[in-house]
């Protein structure tokens, strides 16, 4: 039986333009207890450092220049195996529908529209972290079939 | 891409240019003079040449070097304003993080913040609400840097004056709503503009107040009398957010409402996929003007959903005389039940307009599997022509029909 890891454990990447939001991100995961942060204002370095990092949870930014947020998780789609539960939470300031669903429909899990709230966001960390160890942990240490409902 | 590698590229081939033409002409300057000095050039008008060559020489090389110079001290410069935006940075986060800032004492002033801070903490305001939002503001304004703005946006340059309100607008200071609201009554309409975006974006995270006197009535009574583009309102109604429902509903419900505004509200509503205001909606559904029925149809189409209010009057909107209105119903019909919407979509199908035909079409494939029945049957054996291509075309996109049976179905080879 493997023990759960602490959701602090996690390893985060954050992929924003705005070094504001990156610094601001990073302080709040740190001021939670996140030790595992890594992040870039380049969104084309972001594979790079997703193939070097293995991040549990992506936060990613939906407009940038050079390439954008359908742009990052189209390539990343490529790296992430059909039966791996990798999530990516965006924020973006764009709140019309057609972009959630489009973003939705890309590989995001969960949105969170800015300007956002502190609290907000680290609940939706959370959750999204918390669902990914238990897949992770459903994978590796399957539930035995006579105890499976 | 081009700012980090074609600057590079831009110093580098002027610099090969104007050093190639310096030297080229340095080189002609010392034989004029060496000829100069033997006697063999002496006259005077290769003494006039020998000046415009050096003056020539002189000027390329002051340009080069200003050009190298503007590029070094332009690196430098924003390398340091880099370094200083990240030091504030840093700084206003710890600030919105922490806790409140110091109080001030009575009588003491905080000292004016660097333009480098306060560009700072607007990016920073843009990212974060709530709490650290408030503590940011709180700061803003113990500097004094809202009453500074709004100082700057009533009266001087054009250029600062909507500097000045777009930083308003970034700084969400609620103070501030109802200088900016004043300012969509101003002359320029590039300053109606941005004042409309900043106050809408202020609105949008201000807590609702009822009352007739609250944030957003002041609004609402400032936007219908402001002289502003329909998408100039459109971008401010977008920009209220969450906030919108309750704005647009209660500009939906005055009957004194003029069209252009009313369209306005219409299309925001359906962008914002407001589900939960399409009762609301329904009152434009047979308005005299073609375009405010039409807009109101979009919008259901937009919502997918059509209320109880307005099924009526979007069936009668698919007969409609003017063929975008005809559209508009037919799309929306796709979200009636599939006894009400049949009888009203299969005619479509034989409609002159080609858009009329496809969102007909359209519609009734959305319908299920009795939708779906009545454009097999239309593609097989409808009377018109146009009414069976345009049902081939829908079942081939649907994936209801391989293009063999198509190109059968059409007569095409």
């Amino acid at each position: 039986m493997l023990s759960t890891p602490r959701l602090t454990d996690a390893r985060i990447l954050v992929v924003d333009d705005e070094r504001v939001n990156v610094v601001l991100l990073e302080r709040i995961l740190e001021q939670d207890g996140y030790r595992n942060v890594k992040s870039v204002t380049d969104p084309t370095e972001a594979v790079a450092l997703y193939d070097q990092f293995e991040p549990d949870l992506v936060l990613l930014d939906l407009h940038m220049p050079k390439l954008d947020g359908f742009g990052v998780m189209k390539l990343l789609e490529d790296r992430i195996s059909s039966d791996t539960f990798l999530p990516i939470l965006i924020l973006t300031a764009d709140i019309r529908p057609e972009i959630k669903r489009r973003a939705l429909s890309a590989g995001a899990k969960d949105f969170v529209t800015k300007p956002f709230d502190r609290t907000e966001v680290l609940l939706r960390i959370q959750n999204l972290l918390e669902t990914r160890f238990l897949h992770l942990r459903v994978r590796i240490d399957p539930v035995p079939e006579g105890q499976a409902t | 891409m081009w700012r980090r590698y074609g600057d590079a590229v831009y110093t580098l081939l002027t610099l090969a240019i104007f050093g190639f033409e310096t030297i080229a002409l340095g080189g002609l300057s010392v034989s004029f003079l060496l000829g100069a000095a033997t006697g063999i050039a002496s006259t005077p008008v290769e003494g006039i040449l020998l000046g415009v060559v050096i003056s020539s020489a002189s000027a390329l090389g002051m340009l080069g070097l200003y050009l190298l110079s503007y590029h070094f001290i332009s690196s430098m410069r924003d390398r340091w304003h880099g370094d200083q935006i990240d030091q504030w940075t840093e700084w206003w986060v710890g600030l919105a993080l922490a806790g409140p800032e110091e109080p001030v004492e009575d009588g003491s002033r905080r000292p004016k913040l660097p333009r480098v801070a306060v560009d700072s903490v607007l990016s920073l305001l843009e990212a974060v609400k709530g709490e650290e939002g408030d503590r940011l503001k709180e700061a803003l304004a113990g500097h004094g840097v809202d009453r500074w703005f709004l100082r700057r946006a009533r009266a001087g340059h054009l250029t600062s004056r909507l500097d000045a309100i777009e930083a308003l607008g970034k700084a969400r200071l609620p103070d501030t709503l109802d200088d900016l609201l004043g300012l969509l009554r101003h002359t320029k309409p590039v300053v109606r503009r941005m004042a409309a975006r900043a106050a809408a974006g202020i609105l949008a995270i201000m807590p609702p107040e009822p009352g007739p006197d609250g944030p957003h009535d002041r609004f609402i009574e400032a936007v219908k009398r402001a002289d502003l583009q329909p998408g100039v309102v459109q971008e401010a109604l977008l920009l209220l957010e969450t906030r919108a429902g309750p704005v647009l509903g209660q500009l939906l419900a005055d009957p004194e409402l003029s069209d252009s505004l009313r369209w306005v509200v219409l299309e925001t509503t359906g962008r914002l996929g407001l589900a939960d205001m399409a009762d609301a909606l329904a009152g434009a559904a047979d308005h005299p003007d073609p375009e405010l029925r039409a807009a109101t149809f979009r919008a259901l189409r937009r919502l997918g959903s059509v209320p109880e209010g307005a099924e009526a009057h979007l069936l009668e909107a698919v007969e409609d005389e003017v063929d975008f209105v005809r559209v508009q119903a037919a799309h929306a019909a796709a979200f009636l039940s599939a006894e009400t919407a049949l009888p009203a979509l299969e005619p479509r199908l034989e409609d002159p307009s080609w858009w009329v035909r496809r969102a007909a079409a359209g519609s009734l494939a959305r319908l299920g599997e009795i939708g779906i029945a009545t454009v097999k049957r239309a593609a097989q054996s409808h009377p018109d022509q146009a009414a069976r291509e345009m049902a081939v075309q829908i079942l081939l996109e649907a994936d209801e029909l391989t293009p063999a049976a198509a190109r059968l179905a059409t007569g095409v080879a």
